[in-house]
């Protein structure tokens, strides 16, 4: 008996062992760093919304031949797929293993708040001060408010046209064949007139349809939030929100505001300017589009160049209209934030390489668009386009669709057929656009998780139908209330009124 | 000094059965038990700058999302019934399958017929969620073109009336799983004793008799078994099942939430390690706690079919 426990024990000393060893071999024991004048080395996660080459080493050799001659920093490019972006980085974060500069999609202030991310004042002051240059010169002041917690910088915004007026996005020819111009459409009380004439001209198509899928949504919410000058402060559970410049924080979903908006998208569905699945629809509006069985959908998109994006990737002759205006708060600014781990090793490298990533036109392209007459090939100043018999797909490197992730804009070269004065147009509206009186608040969520967890539910069960118009909001509303209500809804809404309360009074001094 | 005689013949006799045990010990030992390390972290609120050992213990604040709300309710609910309902009808349908198999005569046919119904478990749920949204779309799915249409029967719109969706997804469930459950039965059933049928034949029992004195009383400690494992799972459901094959729908929440899509939605935004471990230790909990307690059910009724 003895012995046999002995084999286990050595069994279990053997899995035991296995499982420290790979832990081990994880790190390298290689990169110190430290020591002034020795190049340090940091990783760059990158999200592309192009393929993802199995060979990244040509274009991370041009990345650092530029940075470790400009700055001394060698970077350990790595480039994530959309899908799996978050995932692989909150794992590096997690386990431990090294991610220096990272971005994220709207979660921002989560990141700050389970301290994920370096506190950048003191560097920034020290490297980055091209960066707020360029920042203060295309955006206007006090960008960077928008990502400044408790009196400290944690993240560098994405510089490029952040209004994103919402635009109603129509198959140009259908528009034509049922007898209307873009002129007769101004806003949204312009459009059931139009869908029934669609409608008739063309009764296999489908009016109107949801911009994204899986949940639902219609983009009824941004369109309600730029017309009526909703600030949805940072959380976009839409629970806790100011309309206007009350400062009283309510729930969106009891505003008058909502209910009009449910009922005028009950009224569409009804009618049948939506499909009757468009809760649930699994083909997005741009699939529709394509395929010639959808007339429009409604967008939030900056610049007026969208119609002829849309077009090449659709086939279809496809216009856009902007239909109501945009509203900066504070989530519309620092939802694609550059941060750097708090667990960096290197953080002064870190910046310096920001700072570079935000003002090296060089760099910038280099990441958007690889090597130049290998990857792309200059046809003037501002414009790219590939090498011949080329495409995004076939080309050997290109993100050329995270141009709204990196780096600043103004600086990136455009594909040939982008008119420049779009840019310019972009960079214009930056600083035109009206700013919510609570830009730079940011809700610090740590107190209410719980709440905030189960309003989620609430609102993914209920929102989808309402904003497709397929629950009718007399009956529907109610019930979602009452629901949000149970799920804690005021406690959210008191914690932030709360601390709204106190950052005004911080912004009065 | 006896002892020290039996020793060495004994070890003889396990050493090959150890070795081949090995591998499955290592696998559990890799993926369960190790992580169990892991429990404390439900415990604690992750703070990323102090790691995991120096962040803040906050008691039970991370289960509190589980309870909080009256969806708390809804999803144990749903979750419990649907497992019962699971585990009940793939026990009674495996079986009927199993026995079906067992009494063709030709074992090509049975070999045959038991691969294409093992054939659907094989599909991913991703695949079998097209498949479901195939018949059950609203404008051009099987069910209403082509049966409730021609019929004159009023069409509906599936994905939003949640009281269908029980009966559909305990049919989904059923028709992925019960043939794959079957395999286990069918080969206990070869597994019996032929001559015990034989003498039965001759006292004169007819083919249901002897299915219901010899079969099914001989399967009892397999059913026992296989019961229990899956009332430790009772508590966890299959994500795919209950979150692509609804295609997500909002509507259909108060039928198709289960804790583990509940957790999922609740939690994908804040990405709070503390609170998914929060949730994963009470699944566990709960389903070692109910295998406890049958178990000892099992034992009071029938100590020979108990597990331990």
């Amino acid at each position: 008996m003895n012995r046999k426990k002995g084999l286990a024990a050595l069994c279990m000393a053997a899995a035991l062992g296995g499982s420290v060893l790979t832990a081990c071999s994880g790190p390298n024991p290689s990169s110190d760093g430290g020591d002034s004048g020795k190049v340090e080395e940091i990783v760059f996660a990158m999200p592309s919304f192009n393929r993802i080459p199995d060979d990244l080493s040509r274009v991370a050799n041009a990345i650092n031949a530029i940075t470790v001659d400009k700055i001394g920093v060698k970077i350990d490019y790595r480039v994530y797929g959309p899908a799996d972006y978050a995932q692989k980085v909150n794992l590096a974060l997690q386990s431990g293993e090294k991610m220096d500069i990272f971005t994220t999609l709207g979660q921002f202030s989560n990141y700050v708040s389970k301290n994920q991310v370096y506190a950048l004042d003191d560097l920034l002051a020290q490297h980055g001060k091209e960066m707020t240059a360029i920042l203060d010169k295309d955006f206007g002041p006090d960008l960077l408010k928008a990502n400044t917690i408790n009196g400290q910088i944690y993240g560098i915004p994405v510089n490029k046209g952040m209004a994103l007026p919402i635009s109603f996005v129509y198959n140009a020819d259908m528009l034509k064949g049922a007898g209307f111009s873009a002129d007769d459409i101004e806003s949204a009380e312009d459009l059931p007139a139009v869908f029934e004439a669609v409608k008739n001209a063309n009764p296999d198509v489908v009016p109107f349809g949801p911009i994204n899928v899986n949940p639902s949504d219609t983009n009824l919410v941004n369109l309600l939030k730029g017309k009526h000058k909703v600030d949805f402060l940072t959380d976009t559970t839409g629970v806790g929100v100011v309309v206007g410049d009350d400062g009283k924080v309510v729930n969106f979903y009891e505003t008058d505001l909502f209910k009009n908006g449910a009922r005028m998208m009950r009224d569409w569905y009804n009618k049948g300017y939506l499909q009757k699945d468009a809760a649930t629809t699994t083909i997005t509006s741009m699939e529709m589009i394509a395929s010639g069985r959808e007339f429009s959908f409604l967008g939030g998109y900056s610049g007026l160049e969208i119609g002829k994006t849309i077009s090449a990737q659709s086939g279809k002759n496809v216009e856009a209209k902007r239909i109501s205006p945009f509203y900066f708060d504070t989530g519309a600014v620092n939802a694609v934030s550059w941060m750097v781990s708090s667990t960096s090793k290197a953080p002064e490298a870190a910046v310096k390489f920001l700072n570079l990533l935000y003002t090296d036109e060089k760099l910038i392209n280099t990441i958007l668009y690889g090597i130049e007459g290998e990857d792309y090939v200059k046809v003037d100043e501002h414009h790219v386009r590939f090498p011949d018999g080329k495409d995004a797909n076939t080309v050997p490197y290109t993100a050329m669709f995270s141009t709204g992730i990196v780096g600043s804009e103004s600086l990136q070269y455009q594909f040939e057929g982008v008119s420049w004065s779009d840019i310019e147009l972009k960079l214009r509206e930056n600083k035109e656009t009206e700013r919510s009186p609570y830009f730079g608040f940011i809700f610090d969520q740590s107190q209410v998780k719980t709440q905030i967890s189960a309003v989620n539910n609430v609102v993914n069960q209920y929102l989808p139908g309402l904003v497709t118009g397929s629950l009718d909001p007399e009956t529907t509303l109610p019930k979602f209330v009452k629901a949000l209500n149970d799920a804690g809804a005021a406690d959210l809404i008191k914690s932030k009124q709360e601390q709204l309360d106190q950052w005004l009074a911080s912004q009065g001094k | 000094m006896r002892h020290e005689y039996g020793r060495p013949s004994e070890w003889r006799k396990t050493a090959p059965l150890l070795m081949l045990a090995a591998p499955g010990l290592l696998y559990f030992l890799i993926n369960s038990y190790i992580p169990m390390f892991g429990v404390f972290i439900a415990f604690k609120d992750i703070n990323y700058a102090k790691g995991i050992f120096a962040s803040d213990w906050v008691g039970f604040d991370n289960f509190q999302f589980l309870f909080k709300t009256t969806d708390a309710w809804i999803m144990t609910r749903n979750t419990l019934l649907y497992n019962l309902a699971f585990i009940v009808l793939g026990t009674v349908i495996s079986i009927f399958i199993a026995i079906l198999m067992s009494e063709l005569l030709r074992k090509l046919y049975s070999k045959l017929f038991l691969s294409g119904l093992v054939l659907p478990n094989l599909i991913s749920m991703v695949v079998l969620s097209m498949l479901v949204f195939a018949f059950l779309n609203a404008d051009s799915g099987f069910v209403n073109k082509s049966i409730l249409r021609p019929l004159g029967l009023p069409e509906l719109n599936w994905y939003s009336e949640a009281k269908y969706w029980p009966y559909l997804l305990v049919f989904i469930q059923m028709w992925k799983t019960a043939g794959y459950g079957s395999i286990v039965y069918f080969a206990s059933i070869a597994g019996i004793d032929k001559s015990i049928y034989e003498a039965a034949k001759i006292d004169g029992a007819g083919k249901l008799r002897q299915i219901r004195t010899i079969t099914l009383p001989l399967l009892k400690p397999t059913v026992i078994v296989l019961g229990l494992i899956s009332i430790g799972r009772i508590f966890n459901s299959d994500f795919g099942l209950f979150y692509q094959v609804p295609l997500n729908a909002g509507a259909l929440y108060s039928t198709t939430q289960t804790i583990d899509t509940y957790v999922y939605r609740a939690l994908m935004q804040l990405n709070d390690i503390g609170m998914s471990a929060a949730a994963g230790l009470y699944q566990s909990l709960v389903g070692f706690m109910l295998v406890v307690v049958v178990n000892a059910i099992v034992k009071r009724v029938n100590s020979e079919n108990a597990l331990f």
